[in-house]
């Protein structure tokens, strides 16, 4: 009995969890230590190996974590009393170069130190000049470790669903109201440009953060605007929410083409990717932040607030809801304008993410979105769903996404996969109803 | 409750059909010399099917290991797809951006990663990026190609339309060309007017509407560049349902096999044919002189060609088509 209430409370996690075991599991590889971590390797691999004589050529292109590498390498070996090191940085022809030199001078070398991932190349372009030809490639051990479990492959994942997990919280409350909003994946593309189009018309790549923090919550607030105007559409003209939402997707699609011209608008200033490709607690993506704060919340809204069970209460049963004194009305508007804030607050994302606002953003999003509370154990029916189940649903989908791009299964397949998985979520979510729901409502209530 | 043990090996297996087909992959990757990553702006286009094919073929003679990927169109996925091409540890990301201008962040990653990026037929276009090289057809010179079938063509005075795709910079080089030739014909004294240049997605289906839009508001059309060959079989079966066969003529783009075949049936006129095999391969040429240590060009240009009727008469895999029909 509570193996079963475990299954059907935690049934979608567990299947999270599976799949993240066997991801780990398939993408098991070696990997090359980076950074300080081979640095440390090599000075050790070079001290039992050489004299402070001996000449050790240090490699390493001029990116971050090599030139970090280099660093701590050059750094370690002056400090232990090697008098012969020198440091080439860059590109493999500039490497060829310094080599080429070194033959035509006639000096030989007798170690080359080089991170891991830059030693074939260099082995190879060492091997073709004779005087570099006897010289030893010290580069760190790799070791077997899922790709998957990386820290940057984790850190991956949560910023690829970042946008469609934020605005899934607007559209779990969407859904529990028994409602669907398909304007989402235009409200993006909207978001974005609007706030891209300010940018630029208030400075362009030189505009102050001010004016950026502006444009940011002036497109979010417009796109809530645009909510607030579906949720109109939807109680006063009694629209279904399908047909209202799905013109409102047409609007907003056209106006983002319409404000950038069909073009991406990208004079925006470097600070801009602040918010999409900033780190700056604990090395967590700011837009992960972002998303946990979100998270809590609405789940606080959800669970501990009186307008949390009004919601829950409206897709349960609108006329009862009614009877009881709710504003059915109120509570419909307040959960399409929070659907289209989250949106624009996606957009906003998405835009800082790729440092420009164009009007092909979030095509096929709200598919993506819905896929994440369905599959998050929301029903379709309304009255039914958890904030935390939703987030759960965002990073199966994450996942699965990621693991099939870190396998390298063609796109093609992963549509294949994603759909059967979803549709797997439903049926896990029936039999449940099936297996326990003798005493709820039984399945045949939508 | 025992359903749901049922259902779990069944999602498990879902998962293995996945894993199945990159199991001999990871294999091979310890015997190569090096991995791609490839992303592309979709696979559902012949020109980008040729091009993945010329990479893998390429690949494959100088033993490196390729994997594949699609935005289809969406430049936050692909964003996402070489984030997970970094983590990988490619040894080269080559790609053709779903946005010349968005991609700049994705671009920026790999190259703080110190993984080497190329571009295929479509360039990034910003500065703060660093691409090895960039391999692409003559789009500006493929579209003067476009132009000069039109003059065969059209007579002294002529009515033509484009419809184009502007989001894309390489069409915007196409009827850039297209456009240089046709002034300086008419400053030689050719009346050749543009008389409408309105987006088709590059895709059939809004070709063809676009195409029935610009029949019915301009009776006296004579020819219609089509900026791809979607577009101009979108642009010929509009012409076809019009019943103006013959009195409009189409210049398309590309040279995909179904439009040889409407070239060879004088469906379309010409097409400017271009080599996407070849810039495949040329890519992953460029990526073994990178690791050679050679220096490369910013920009290595394939030429297009013109492809007319009786190009297609004499091309081998039309004849190889008709042969095994």
């Amino acid at each position: 009995m509570s193996l079963s209430k475990l299954l059907s409370d935690y049934g979608m996690l567990i299947v999270l969890i599976l799949l993240c075991v066997f991801y780990s599991i398939t993408t098991l590889d070696e990997q090359n230590p980076r950074g300080v971590d081979a640095a440390e390797q090599v000075t050790q691999m070079i001290l039992d190996g050489y004299n402070t004589q001996d000449r050790i050529v240090v490699v390493s292109k001029s990116n971050p974590e090599h030139v970090l590498f280099a660093n701590t390498l050059l750094e370690e070996l002056e400090s232990s009393g090697y008098q012969n090191v020198e440091h080439i940085e860059g590109e493999p022809p500039e490497v060829r170069s310094a080599f080429e030199q070194f033959d035509s001078l006639g000096v030989r070398a007798d170690a080359v130190a080089i991170p891991q991932d830059y030693s074939t190349i260099i082995g190879n372009i060492k091997n073709r000049i004779p005087v570099m030809s006897q010289a030893q490639i010290v580069a760190p051990r790799s070791y077997r470790w899922p790709t998957f479990l990386l820290a940057n492959n984790l850190r991956n994942v949560a910023n690829q669903i970042v946008v469609i997990a934020i605005i899934a919280v607007g559209m779990t409350m969407v859904i529990i109201t028994a409602g669907i909003d398909l304007s989402v994946g235009s409200l993006i593309a909207f978001s974005a440009v609007v706030a891209a189009w300010i940018i630029r018309e208030m400075g362009g790549a030189d505009a102050t953060l001010g004016v950026m923090v502006l444009a940011s919550v002036i497109a979010i607030l417009m796109c809530g605007l645009v909510g607030f105007a579906s949720g109109i559409t939807i109680t006063k003209f009694k629209v279904p929410p399908f047909i209202a939402t799905l013109a409102v997707m047409l609007v907003a699609s056209g106006f983002a083409y319409i404000i950038s011209k069909g073009e991406s608008i990208y004079e925006i200033p470097d600070s801009y990717v602040w918010l999409g490709r900033g780190a700056d607690l604990f090395s967590i993506p700011n837009a992960v932040v972002l998303m946990v704060i979100i998270y809590v919340l609405a789940h606080i809204l959800m669970t501990r607030t009186t307008l949390g069970r009004y919601i829950y209460a409206v897709g349960g049963n609108p006329e009862a809801a009614r009877l009881s004194g709710i504003r059915v009305n109120l509570v419909l508007l307040f959960v399409y304008t929070m659907c289209g804030i989250m949106a624009g607050l996606g957009g906003i994302v998405q835009a800082s993410q790729l440092k420009s606002g164009a009007p092909t953003y979030g095509l096929l999003y709200e598919l993506y979105v819905i896929a994440a509370v369905v599959v998050g154990g929301t029903s379709l029916q309304g009255g039914e769903g958890k904030i935390s189940g939703t987030l759960i649903g965002a990073f199966i989908i994450a996942v699965i996404q990621n693991g099939m791009n870190l396998t390298g299964v063609e796109s093609y397949t992963q549509k294949v996969v994603l759909g059967f998985v979803i549709l797997l979520a439903v049926l896990l979510d029936m039999l449940k109803k099936r297996s326990w729901g003798g005493k709820k409502k039984t399945v045949a209530a939508g | 409750m025992r359903n749901l043990y049922r259902l779990l090996p069944v999602l498990m297996l879902a998962l293995a059909v996945s894993s199945c087909q990159t199991q001999p992959q990871s294999d091979a990757v310890e015997a190569t010399t090096g991995t791609i990553g490839v992303t592309l702006l979709t696979m559902t286009h012949p020109f980008f099917q040729n091009l993945a094919a010329g990479l893998e073929e390429a690949a494959g003679e100088h033993n490196m290991a390729v994997t594949v990927n699609s935005a289809e169109f969406d430049v936050a996925r692909q964003r996402n797809q070489i984030a997970d091409f970094i983590v990988q540890g490619v040894d080269a990301i080559v790609m053709s951006p779903a946005d010349s201008k968005a991609i700049v962040t994705a671009i920026q990653e790999a190259n703080e990663a110190g993984i080497p990026v190329f571009t295929a037929d479509i360039a990034a276009l910003a500065d703060g990026v660093e691409i090895v090289t960039h391999i692409a057809t003559d789009n500006y010179s493929g579209g003067r190609l476009a132009a000069e079938a039109v003059l065969e063509i059209a007579e002294e005075a002529a009515e033509i339309a484009i419809i184009d795709h502007p989001e894309v910079e390489s069409v915007i080089q196409r009827t850039k060309g297209f456009h240089d030739v046709i002034n300086e014909a008419n400053t030689n004294g050719k009346a050749i007017e543009v008389v409408a240049q309105l987006p088709g997605g590059g895709i059939k289906d809004r070709a063809f509407r676009v195409a029935e839009d610009i029949l019915q508001a301009h009776p006296n059309l004579d020819v219609i560049f089509a900026i791809n060959d979607d577009t101009a079989l979108g642009a010929v079966a509009a012409i076809e349902k019009a019943g103006k066969s013959g009195t409009v003529q189409v210049v398309g783009f590309d040279g995909t096999a179904e439009a040889r075949r409407a070239i060879l049936e004088g469906k379309i006129y010409a097409d400017v044919i271009q080599h996407p095999h070849q810039i495949g391969i040329m890519t992953v040429e460029s990526i073994v002189s990178y690791m050679n240590g050679d220096d490369l060009p910013p920009e290595q240009l394939i030429p297009a060609t013109l492809y007319r009727q009786a190009d297609a008469a004499a091309d081998p895999i039309l004849q190889e088509e008709a042969a095994s029909e």
